[in-house]
C-alpha cells in the first residue's frame, strides 16, 4: 500500500519528467527555427553584409 | 507474463542485424558512428594513395588530370565529412550521456535517423566515381572539398550534383546530431552536474554543436544556390549574368573556417582528460579552457576571408582578416599552456593514449604555428595555393584531428569493449604513425616553400626528391594504419579483461561504471557532488 509521501514523491518525478519533455520540445523547435532563418538569410548574401567586403 | 517478457526484451538489445538497424541506444549508435568513421578513413586514405602514386615521379601521368581532381576531392570530402566528423560524433554519442549522468541522448530516434543517413550520403558521393568506369557520367566532383577549386565551367555532369545532394544529406545528419547534443547537455544532466562541473569534452561538444547549427545552414544554402545556378536558371555565382563568383567563396569559407574548429574542438575537449589521467593530476585550468573554447568559437566566425586573401579583397578587409585571424592564437595558446600545465610535474606514464595525446600537442602545435604565418597578407600572396597550405592543414587535421581521435580511441576502447588492447602494438602504431606522418608532410612544406603549386597532377623536376619522400611516407603511413585495425580486432576478440576504472588516474562518471557499461545506464540519475 503506497503511503502519501511515496505518492507525492512519484507525482514529483512525473511532473519533473513532463517539465523536461516540454523544455526539450521548446528547445528543439527554437533550434530548428534558427537553422531555417540562417538558411534563408544566406540567400540574401549573409557574409556580404560587412561593408568592407564590397 | 507478457509484461515480464516485454521488460526482459527491453533490457536487452534485439539480436543480430536488427539490433544495429533499429537501435536507439546511444552506445550502439556511438559504435556505429565510430565504425563508419573508421571504414571511411580507409576509403579516403585509399584515394589519396592513388594521388601520391601519381606524384611519385614527374611525368608519370597514369592518372588523367580530371581523375586526379576527383581523387583528391573525394579524399578531402571523405576524410572531413565521412571520417573525422562521424568518429567524433560517435565519441559524443557514447560518452556524453555517460559523462553527464543521463540515461541516453535526448532524442534517441532522431539519433538513429541521423546515423543511417550517413551510409546513403557516402554511397551518393561515391556512385558517380564508379559509374564513370561503365561509361556513365563524367565522374565524381573534382572541385575540391570547398567546391570552388576551379571554374565551374570546367566540369559539368552528374558528379557535382551528386556532391551537392551529399552535402545536403550530411547537413541534415550533422544538424540532427548537433541539436541532439545541445538538448541533451542543457536538459538531461544529472542533479548536481552544473555546467561548470561538466567534463571539458562535453563543453567542447556543446560549443561544436552550436557552431554546426550556425554554419551548416550556410553551407547547405550555398550548395542549393549552386544547384539552382546549374539547373534552374539562377545566377547567384554567374558573373556573365550579374552574379558574383566571389560570393560562393565567401559563403563556403563562412562555413569552411568554423568547420576546421568543428573538427578540432572535440579533440581539444578530450586531450585534457587524457593528459590529466596519465599525469595523475586534475585537469589544469578548467575555467580558462572553457572560456578559451568559447572565444575560439566566436573568433572562428569572423575570420573566414583569410582563405581568400588573393581574391581581390579591399585593403581594409585584408588587414582586418589578417589581425582577426592572428587573434585566434591567443585563446589557442591558453589551451596549449593548460595542456602543458596538466603534465607539468605530473607522475607521467606513457601508455598509448598518452603518447597519442602528446603527439597531438606536438603536431597540432606545428599546424597552429604554421597557421600563424599564413594570414599575413604579404606572405599569403606567396604561399597561397602552394603545397605549404597542404602541409599546414594536414598538420592541423591529421596532427590535430586524427591524432586526437586515435588518443580517444585508445583511451576509451577498454571502456567500450570491456577488454584491454595490446600496449606494445599500440605503441608501435603510434611511433610508425609519427615517423611516416612527418615523412609525408615535412617534404610537402619544403616543396611548397620552393613554389610547388597544389591541385596539379604533375610537377617540375626540382620538386622530385621532396615528392618521392612524401609519396613513400604516405604509402607507409597508410600501411601502418592497418596495425590499428589489427590492434582493435585483437582487443575485441581476446584482450585481457578491463576494470571499470580502466586507467589508474582516470576520473569521470563513465569510469564509475563497469567496462563495458550495461545496456541501460543511469536510469536513476547519479548524485554528483
Amino acid at each position: 500500500m503506497m503511503n502519501e509521501d511515496d505518492a507525492m514523491k512519484g507525482l514529483g518525478v512525473i511532473n519533473e519528467h513532463g517539465k523536461r519533455e516540454r523544455r526539450t520540445v521548446r528547445l528543439v523547435v527554437a533550434l530548428m527555427l534558427f537553422v531555417a532563418v540562417i538558411y534563408a538569410a544566406t540567400f540574401i548574401k549573409l557574409p556580404l553584409w560587412l561593408p568592407a567586403l564590397k | 507474463m507478457t509484461e515480464a517478457i516485454a521488460e526482459v526484451a527491453h533490457d536487452r538489445p534485439p539480436a543480430g542485424i536488427l539490433r544495429w538497424l533499429t537501435t536507439t541506444s546511444h552506445k550502439d549508435l556511438g559504435i556505429l558512428y565510430m565504425s563508419f568513421g573508421g571504414i571511411m578513413f580507409f576509403i579516403g586514405g585509399a584515394f589519396i594513395m592513388a594521388v601520391r602514386a601519381e606524384l611519385l615521379f614527374p611525368g608519370l601521368q597514369w592518372l588523367s588530370p580530371g581523375m586526379y581532381n576527383q581523387l583528391f576531392t573525394l579524399h578531402a570530402l571523405i576524410m572531413v565529412f565521412g571520417a573525422i566528423m562521424p568518429f567524433a560524433t560517435g565519441l559524443n554519442n557514447y560518452l556524453i550521456p555517460l559523462m553527464i549522468g543521463a540515461p541516453d541522448m535526448a532524442l534517441p530516434r532522431v539519433n538513429n535517423w541521423g546515423f543511417w543517413i550517413l551510409p546513403f550520403a557516402a554511397i551518393l558521393l561515391l556512385i558517380p566515381f564508379f559509374l564513370q568506369f561503365s561509361g556513365i557520367g563524367s565522374g565524381a566532383s573534382g572541385l575540391g572539398w570547398v567546391m570552388h577549386n576551379t571554374s565551374l565551367d570546367l566540369q559539368s555532369g552528374i558528379g557535382i550534383d551528386f556532391a551537392i545532394f551529399t552535402i545536403h544529406l550530411l547537413g541534415i545528419s550533422s544538424l540532427t546530431g548537433a541539436i541532439n547534443v545541445v538538448v541533451t547537455v542543457l536538459n538531461m544532466r544529472a542533479p548536481g552536474m552544473t555546467l561548470m562541473k561538466m567534463p571539458l569534452f562535453v563543453w567542447a561538444w556543446l560549443i561544436t554543436a552550436f557552431m554546426l547549427i550556425l554554419v551548416i545552414p550556410v553551407f547547405s544554402a550555398a550548395a542549393t544556390m549552386l544547384l539552382t545556378d546549374r539547373h534552374f536558371g539562377t545566377h547567384f555565382f554567374d558573373a556573365a549574368n550579374g552574379g558574383d563568383p566571389i560570393l560562393l567563396q565567401h559563403l563556403i569559407w563562412f562555413f569552411g573556417h568554423p568547420e576546421v574548429y568543428i573538427v578540432l574542438l572535440p579533440a581539444w575537449g578530450l586531450i585534457p582528460h587524457i593528459l590529466a589521467t596519465f599525469s595523475r593530476k586534475p585537469v589544469f585550468g578548467y575555467r580558462a579552457q572553457v572560456y578559451a573554447l568559447w572565444t575560439i568559437c566566436f573568433l572562428s566566425f569572423i575570420v573566414w576571408s583569410h582563405h581568400m586573401l588573393t581574391s581581390g579583397l579591399p585593403l581594409a578587409a585584408e588587414v582586418y582578416f589578417m589581425y582577426s585571424t592572428m587573434a585566434i592564437s591567443v585563446p589557442t595558446a591558453v589551451l596549449v599552456f593548460c595542456w602543458l600545465g596538466a603534465i607539468w610535474r605530473g607522475a607521467m606514464t606513457f601508455e598509448t593514449p598518452m603518447l597519442f595525446a602528446l603527439g597531438f600537442v606536438a603536431h597540432f602545435g606545428m599546424g597552429a604555428l604554421t597557421g600563424m604565418i599564413l594570414p599575413d597578407v604579404a606572405a599569403n600572396a606567396q604561399y597561397h595555393n602552394s603545397y605549404v597550405i597542404v602541409s599546414h592543414f594536414h598538420y592541423t587535421f591529421f596532427g590535430g584531428g586524427i591524432f586526437g581521435m586515435m588518443a580517444a580511441l585508445y583511451y576509451w576502447l577498454p571502456k567500450f569493449t570491456g577488454r584491454m588492447f595490446d600496449e606494445k602494438l599500440g605503441r608501435l602504431h603510434f611511433w610508425l604513425t609519427v615517423i611516416f606522418f612527418n615523412m609525408t608532410f615535412i617534404p610537402q612544406w619544403f616543396a611548397g616553400l620552393d613554389g610547388m603549386p597544389r591541385h596539379v597532377a604533375d610537377f617540375a623536376l626540382r620538386f622530385s626528391a621532396m615528392n618521392l619522400i612524401s609519396s613513400v611516407g604516405a604509402f607507409l603511413l597508410g600501411l601502418s594504419q592497418l596495425l590499428l585495425v589489427y590492434t582493435v580486432v585483437r582487443c575485441v576478440r581476446g584482450g585481457a579483461k578491463a576494470t571499470g576504472q580502466v586507467w589508474e588516474g582516470a576520473q569521470g562518471l563513465e569510469f564509475t561504471l563497469p567496462s563495458p557499461p550495461p545496456y541501460h545506464t543511469f536510469e536513476t540519475p547519479p548524485a554528483v557532488k
